[in-house]
């Protein structure tokens, strides 16, 4: 396969899960990668997921950087442009947390550092990305949403503002760069196979997998391959909207 | 580089970098790059400003810089010119 031969892929927060599902099959379609992860202790998955990275024969990059650290992404943005050979031209971001709790008693740091990491974070990974896709007129952008921010979610409100947030910004910055051959989409994936959702139980994994019509949990795979679509030449006429990857839970 | 030769130079790159139809010799040192200057917009600006980092090694970070450097032809001319003395 070889739907992202040439091109050269960032993905934010690709030592697990999405992010490393997204950078395994973007290396498989043919495209340089690099990745970043951000906590010490994900060096080992980081570490694991450059070595399977490798073992594509894909060139390959996996850096340590903060997204919400604004020299921290310059750097970054320098290191991927010196390994991969050049400016990304598609950059997916995935990075991001979230923090459980009400928002009545959300300390306004906690609300702030999920803002900065989800929403601000892919907003300068954007900005940094842009000039390199202006340059060469061509660009893919990938933000990976969440249902969070079409249907909230109750004891997660600073994640579903910036997912919501990151949708709209979707949706602006499409409208931006269009004439650039730069398009902006969205990924929401649903309930994913995640380490998360391995910690259920059966009666909390049941109550959850009754909402889905597809009856299931996604695998990484699954999100990862739409991820690849938007990001490649085949979706050349898709720009601004956000496919929903979630076995039916929205329908939107 | 002297403030001829970068206005030469940037008056070749509107026209050949943003494909404008004239004469690079026919944009005036006064004219406005946007609006009814050039005919240019907002967005525009956006490759311009990659176009004039690549070609004359110089940095436009933001707006405020950019709203600097290019309300005219020759206030751009001028901003490379000084930030070039200053490498």
């Amino acid at each position: 396969m070889s739907l992202l031969a040439g091109h050269r892929v960032l993905v934010t927060g690709g030592s697990r899960g999405i992010g490393r599902a997204t950078a395994l099959a973007c290396a498989a379609a043919g495209a340089a990668v690099a990745f970043n992860y951000s906590r010490d202790e994900d060096d080992d998955e980081a570490r694991a997921t450059l070595a399977a990275l490798q073992e594509t024969g894909a060139r390959v990059h996996a850096t340590q950087a903060d997204v919400a650290d604004a020299d921290a992404v310059a750097a970054m943005f320098a290191g991927v442009r010196e390994a991969l050979g050049g400016p990304p031209d598609v950059l997916v971001n995935n990075a991001a947390i979230s923090h459980d709790g009400l928002l009545m008693m959300l300390p306004d740091a906690a609300w702030q550092r999920v803002l900065d990491v989800d929403l601000t974070g892919a907003a300068r990974c954007c900005r940094a990305a842009l000039r390199g896709m202006i340059a060469g007129r061509w660009g893919r952008i990938v933000n990976v949403a969440s249902p969070a921010a079409f249907f909230g979610k109750e004891g997660a409100s600073a994640y579903a503002a910036a997912k919501g947030g990151l949708v709209a910004l979707t949706k602006s910055l499409a409208r931006e760069v269009a004439r650039y051959r730069i398009t902006v989409n969205a990924v929401s994936p649903g309930f994913v196979q995640t380490r998360l959702i391995s910690e259920l139980d059966q009666t909390q994994r049941q109550a959850l997998e009754r909402q889905i019509p597809l009856g299931r949990f996604a695998e990484p795979d699954e999100v990862a391959t739409v991820i690849v679509f938007l990001a490649s030449p085949a979706a050349s006429y898709l720009t601004g909207t956000t496919v929903h990857v979630d076995g039916g839970l929205t329908m939107l | 580089m002297d403030r001829a030769a970068v206005l030469a130079e940037v008056q070749e790159l509107l026209v050949t970098g943003l494909r404008l139809d004239r004469a690079p010799a026919d944009i005036a040192d006064d004219s406005p790059i946007f609006g009814e200057g050039l005919g240019l917009d907002s967005i525009d600006a956006l490759e311009l400003v990659v176009l004039v980092e690549d070609r004359f090694r110089v940095s436009i970070p933001d707006e405020e810089v950019g709203k600097r450097a290019f309300a005219s032809v020759g206030s751009l001319v001028d901003f490379i010119v000084a930030e070039r003395a200053q490498q």
